[in-house]
């Protein structure tokens, strides 16, 4: 007889595993099925928008942020080929929701091992090393999968895939993404950067690489570069990670950016090509139900995949603790909402990466004009907005062809 | 790890630890650990013949957590130990303390002769030499004026995910450990109650000067890298033994000995424990009608 437990979610991320803390602790059978053996630094993301940290507080999981070594980031400095020294302004970001501080930096792989703990201790069962999962959908779906002493099967009521980009549950069960991809980029955890101010971070662009650094504290940050995909075999192969850290030898940084090409390797460095995936219908079937990355995402660039995630996890457990019936009828209200965040975000991530993430001299005007359009006309300062508060809580022109085109052709 | 037991003694419950056999030791913990800082040291006492009993001090770990800042005085907990011991069957052990743990091991070790054997003192020197801090130890013990204040300090030190607690802290001790032990409910406020109960300037203006000598044999460690509790305190410390007095300095170590130096604490431990004897006590003199 196989074991027939309420959920079964696949993937133990960021999605997966705030999921089963939620469902676990609402007193339903959930097991967790993850393929790593162990938590370790896959290179994901680990810069948490203010209103991702309200969806963790609204989900139970707050706390395993904190403990698991999140960091307030308090101050962004627009160091940028674009702005000239004495423009270079100190935007506060603690003050975007009430109630919250600034962002928070945070080891990914440690926050997820903290909150599978949680959520075994508040009664799911956590199945590490899970290994070729295979999902039937329906009204009662069947997931198998291998361990180390062979091959198991379990009936939940239903699944929930949170695999992340590899889209593993939804590839099965027949859900479609339309991909696109504009640039490349890759991302390091470092340690020793004493020189750095811990309250600060920092996003901008130079040359032909648009940087970010943001800190954990105790001289610790995690690093990201976005590329054109002509470079994309820089970084890679040996030697790649001086590289990497060399390309923070930049102009516009303090010190031409010597506290960070000076830091110490202290995780993986990957490089991988910045994908958006948008499903082609809603991210759900009989029986299965897509969160996370795996029911669609905008460009990282944004940094806003994780709120996404925790807000999937979130609206789906609300729906699952609140009602008996579990069709795909009733996460109407999920796929509709996540419609709608996804299209915002989407965009949003698109006029950021059209505006920093190009390279070359007409994309440097590009960015000096819109700066001036930005500072005569606060209103065009919206898309900022976007990885500060939830994407509905942005004014709605920000969202319009005809604010993009504006933007664009008066910068043109 | 290692189980714990729980008894109800003094008016609280305390969670300890107690393995091995032999002369028993007690070891002492300070803000804001457990007896789970002591994991290195237990299994080597125990090797090496030793009973040891390491106690959540009341307010921490798995120990009862009283909100009320007068449930925290010096001698209350001193009691708790006493009344752990008793309750153990143990007579005169070997007192081990560390930060808050050494204070409470020191003010034991002069109140209650009789009733231990050695001491070590990790960290904290005798409070006779925190009666009169110099200005130096008094900034280095900042914090110590932050927590007085109820519910404002734990508001503070919780905003923001922890932040400022995280810097005053840094990435010393059990650091990782820490906020998911003080976010047990009431378990902030009643690791802070420790300063207030004892390290508010009303408490300073209590304080007398003279101490009751240390008569048993007597060891300070101090690391190096300590940046909360200056050299002067351990140092200085000899002054208030009669007994035999030993002070040794780790270069290589910060404030979390047991933790930092967990080889070298051992060492001086099991190299101390038992093998000196104490001064003998002054018979106080008559007094004449
Ligand atoms: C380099 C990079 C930088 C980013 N920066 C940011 C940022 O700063 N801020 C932000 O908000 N977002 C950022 N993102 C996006 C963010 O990381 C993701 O949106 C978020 O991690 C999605 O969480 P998830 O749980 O859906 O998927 P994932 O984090 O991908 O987790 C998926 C989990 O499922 C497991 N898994 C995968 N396949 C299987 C399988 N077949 N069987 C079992 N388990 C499986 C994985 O091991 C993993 O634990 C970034 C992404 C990348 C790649």
């Amino acid at each position: 007889m196989s074991e027939q437990p309420d959920v079964v979610i696949v993937g133990g991320g960021i999605a997966g595993a705030s999921a089963a803390c939620k469902l676990a602790a609402g007193g339903l059978s959930v097991v967790v099925l993850e393929k790593q053996e162990a938590y370790k630094d896959l290179v994901r993301g680990e810069w948490l928008a203010p209103w991702g940290i309200r969806e963790a507080r609204r989900l139970g999981v707050e706390d395993c942020f904190w403990d698991g070594g999140g960091w307030e980031i308090r101050e962004w400095m627009t160091w940028d080929e674009a702005v000239a020294d004495d423009e270079v302004e100190a935007v506060d970001m603690t003050g975007f929701i009430p109630g919250f501080g600034g962002p928070m930096a945070f080891p990914h792989h440690a926050v997820c091992e903290l909150m599978s703990e949680q959520a075994v201790a508040a009664g799911a069962r956590l199945e590490m090393a899970a290994a070729k999962i295979t999902v039937t959908p329906g009204p009662r779906p069947v997931v198998s999968y291998g361990t180390p002493l062979g091959p198991r099967e379990l009936r939940p009521r239903i699944v929930l895939g949170a695999t992340g980009r590899g889209c593993t549950v939804g590839r099965q069960v027949g859900i479609t993404m339309r991909n696109s991809m504009h640039h490349w980029g890759g991302g390091m955890m470092v340690e020793g950067m004493d020189g750095w101010p811990p309250d600060v971070q920092a996003m901008g662009t130079e040359g032909d690489v648009m940087f970010m650094v943001f800190p954990q504290g105790y001289g610790r940050a995690r690093l990201y570069l976005n590329f054109p995909t002509v470079n994309k075999h820089r970084y890679r192969g040996p030697g790649g990670v001086d590289r990497f850290l060399a390309a923070y030898e930049l102009k516009c940084l303090p010190d031409h950016g010597k506290a960070v090409t000076a830091a110490t390797p202290a995780g993986p460095l990957s490089v991988w090509p910045s994908v958006s995936s948008v499903p082609e219908g809603p991210p759900l079937t009989e029986g299965v139900v897509l969160i996370g990355d795996e029911a669609g995402n905008a460009d990282t660039v944004l940094g806003t995949g994780l709120s996404c995630a925790l807000r999937d996890s979130r609206t789906v457990c609300d729906i699952l603790l609140g009602s008996a019936d579990w069709s795909p009828a009733a996460f109407a209200p999920y796929v509709e909402e996540r419609e709608f965040r996804l299209e915002r975000l989407d965009f949003g991530a698109s006029i950021i990466s059209r505006l920093h993430v190009e390279f070359g001299p007409a994309a440097v005007e590009r960015r000096r004009r819109v700066r001036r359009l930005m500072a005569r006309n606060f209103a065009a300062q919206v898309t900022g907005l976007l990885n500060m508060v939830a994407p509905e809580e942005v004014p709605e022109f920000g969202f319009s062809e005809f604010f993009a085109e504006r933007l664009f052709r008066e910068t043109a | 790890m290692m189980e714990k037991k729980t008894v109800h003694v003094n008016g609280v419950d305390l969670a300890y630890v107690d393995e091995g056999e032999g002369p028993p030791v007690v070891l002492l913990h300070g803000f804001p650990d457990s007896s789970y800082l002591w994991r290195n040291q237990i299994p080597a006492l125990v090797e090496g013949g030793f009973r040891v009993i390491a106690p959540d001090l009341r307010g921490f770990g798995d120990s009862g957590k009283p909100q009320e800042v007068e449930a925290y005085g010096m001698q209350t907990i001193v009691n708790d130990v006493v009344a752990l011991t008793m309750e153990l069957g143990v007579r005169r052990p070997h007192l081990v303390g560390h930060d808050w743990g050494a204070a409470i091991a020191w003010m034991y070790a002069f109140l209650m002769p009789r009733r231990i054997d050695h001491l070590v003192a990790l960290s904290v020197g005798h409070p006779g030499v925190f009666a009169t801090p110099s200005i130096e130890q008094r900034a280095a013990s900042w914090y110590m004026l932050f927590y007085q204040f109820p519910g404002v300090s734990e508001e503070l030190l919780r905003r923001n995910g922890w932040r400022l607690f995280k810097e005053i802290m840094g990435r010393d001790g059990d650091h990782d450990r820490y906020l998911r032990d003080l976010a047990r409910p009431g378990a902030l406020t009643a690791g802070l109650n420790w300063y207030r109960a004892n390290r508010s300037p009303a408490s300073e203006l209590r304080i007398t000067r003279r101490f009751p000598p240390v008569l048993a044999p007597a060891l300070g460690i101090w690391g190096a890298g300590d940046k909360a509790l200056l050299e002067e305190g351990m140092a200085a410390s000899g002054k208030f033994v009669k007994g035999p007095w030993r002070y040794e300095r780790i270069e290589d170590a910060g404030h979390w000995l047991p933790l930092d130096a967990p080889d070298q604490v051992n060492k001086l431990l099991l190299g101390f424990l038992g093998t000196e004897r104490p001064a003998h006590e002054e018979r106080r003199p008559r007094r004449r009608l």
